[in-house]
């Protein structure tokens, strides 16, 4: 009796941890599926380097460039804001901070993370927006700078939790004996703490870098939604992920267009597997170490 | 005899608790003055207080003055400070770099490099009194946690001497290390003894009266003699400190 309980016990965990591995399969199938159908018809080049996205005139035109160049040009600015007041924050709440701002800190920074990305466009909507479009004297506060910033507010937890842990885990002892060797505070933080913690903090922007490029409503929201290349980072773009959200509606199931977005995703797919998988690989070589 | 060192009326405590009492104690320049004691009897601690490695811990305050040279190391600053204290750690960490970038680190750091080729000369002299020259001469740029125990831990002095400290703080040196190791780490203590002035801190009775000119012995926090470590150990005056040595506590 015991014996078999055990044995059905054993069968549902299987079951389960399976079931994780079937399911990214199948979507990741489907996908292929869909995009393959498409390029054979389109062409996988014209569509990846194609300038026009006009998917519904006739003939239509479906190039996935402006889309990516968007997504990109958001992700890279939402990077170059998250990565260094990520990466000092961590620094703060472990190294600097006194422990009463430290624990109240850290909190508020993972209450951040919880933060629906929905309420982050909205506010981003009534607030940043408007901000941006009186500073830099703008037609539209709709623009690629727009959505960075408010992009970056959700990495910015992402990046924080992460690389704290990394710079937490560097030895007690580096610091101790670089200090013992008259190294002040900030040299001991920069050569020693920064250096060993380094894989740790690579990953964490990595993986905040996932989470901006898979972010969908927010960048929706504030970007201004115009699939056209754009020229500087003060332009209305379109995301690849906002594309999908808004034309999946409108599409003729089994179409030409209803494919192409699957496509779309296919592209993105491929993007945030590159990037998580380099994540990997960093945070794989501080744990061999 | 030059005293290096003076300690004045020195309490510590660790969150108002006293762990060392009204210690008054005095290095003398050149000489290896080494400090025994069970565990608890505040030697780590009175260790730490000379460059100031306490002042890290939050929970820790102390009275009472210390004076290098006659400067209070109070009112120095904390990297000058220890510039001319060095310390030695139980477990020997190299930093996460190069054996080569371990020893040019603080040198570096504390602005003593003038000029770029000057560099090789301080790596060569501070291994080779550190006698750990010959055995890595051939891979100074391989990283330093891949040598075994006894080397990196002769590589932490090697990264002490390169500061060219005037003290020499050794805590617990070879407690982790094997008796080969333990032997070459003895060696060039003795050796260093010619230009810096060494404080040992160690649980082995046998190395104190190896290596040492002078031995201390304290006690729950207080210092119950001091003496010649082959007066020390031949006759103690004290009773607690004879049984000690002898192995009848701690």
């Amino acid at each position: 009796m015991r014996k078999s309980l055990d044995a059905v016990i054993e069968t549902l965990i299987f079951i389960c941890g399976m079931l994780s591995i079937v399911f990214v399969v199948l979507i990741f199938g489907f996908l292929f599926k869909e995009g393959f159908a498409f390029f054979k018809d389109f062409g996988v080049l014209k569509f990846i380097t194609g300038q026009f996205w006009y998917p519904s005139s006739e003939p239509a035109s479906f190039g996935i460039l402006p889309l990516i160049l968007g997504s990109v040009l958001v992700a890279v600015g939402a990077c170059l804001i998250a990565v260094p007041i990520g990466i000092m924050t961590a620094l703060f709440i472990s190294e600097i901070a006194p422990k009463g701002v430290r624990d109240v800190l850290k909190s508020l920074v993972e209450l951040m993370a919880a933060i629906p990305s929905i309420v982050i466009g909205f506010v981003g909507m009534v607030t940043v927006v408007p901000l941006v479009k009186n500073i830099f004297n703008l037609s539209t506060g709709l623009t690629a700078f727009a959505g960075a910033i408010m992009l970056a507010f959700m990495a910015i937890p992402t990046i924080v939790t992460i690389s704290e842990d990394a710079i937490r885990s560097v030895p007690w002892q580096y610091k101790e004996g670089a200090l013992a060797l008259g190294a002040t505070k900030w040299q001991t933080i920069r050569r020693i703490v920064l250096k060993a913690a380094m894989p740790g903090i690579i990953a964490a922007i990595m993986l905040g870098i996932g989470r901006v490029i898979g972010e969908t409503m927010a960048v929706m929201m504030i970007t201004g939604n115009a699939a056209h290349i754009p020229r500087s980072i003060f332009d209305p773009v379109r995301t690849m992920t906002a594309t999908i959200a808004a034309e999946m509606g409108e599409t003729v199931r089994g179409g030409m267009h209803y494919r192409s977005l699957f496509a779309i995703g296919l592209v993105l797919f491929i993007i945030t597997f590159i990037v998580n998988f380099t994540a990997d690989l960093f945070l794989g070589k501080k744990k061999n170490r | 005899m030059v005293n290096k060192i003076k300690v004045e009326n020195l309490s510590c405590y660790y969150n108002k608790k006293c762990v060392l009492e009204s210690l008054n104690i005095n290095v003398v320049q050149n000489e290896i003055l080494s400090v025994i004691g069970p565990a608890s009897s505040g030697k780590t601690t009175f260790l730490r207080t000379l460059n100031r490695m306490n002042d890290l811990d939050i929970t820790y305050s102390r009275k009472g003055d210390v004076y290098l040279d006659d400067n209070n190391i109070f009112d120095m600053k904390m990297e000058s400070l220890r510039k001319r204290v060095g310390m030695l750690f139980a477990m020997p960490i190299p930093l996460p770099m190069s054996i080569y970038e371990n020893i040019i680190y603080a040198p570096k750091r504390l602005g003593l490099i003038t000029r770029e080729s000057y560099q090789d000369t301080i790596v060569e002299q501070a291994l080779k009194d550190a006698s750990l020259w010959n055995e890595v001469k051939d891979r100074l740029n391989s990283s330093a946690t891949r040598m075994s125990g006894g080397q990196q831990q002769r590589l932490c002095i090697a990264r002490i001497l390169a500061v060219n400290p005037e003290v020499i703080l050794f805590d617990e040196p070879c407690s982790g290390l094997d008796p080969v190791s333990t032997a070459k780490v003895e060696e060039s203590m003795l050796e260093l003894k010619q230009k810096y002035t060494i404080v040992l801190v160690t649980n082995n009775v046998k190395q104190a009266s190896r290596v040492s000119d002078r031995t201390a012995f304290f006690l729950m926090g207080k210092l119950v003699e001091i003496d010649k470590t082959a007066r020390l150990f031949v006759s103690p005056k004290e009773k607690a400190t004879e049984d000690y040595i002898t192995g009848r506590f701690g």
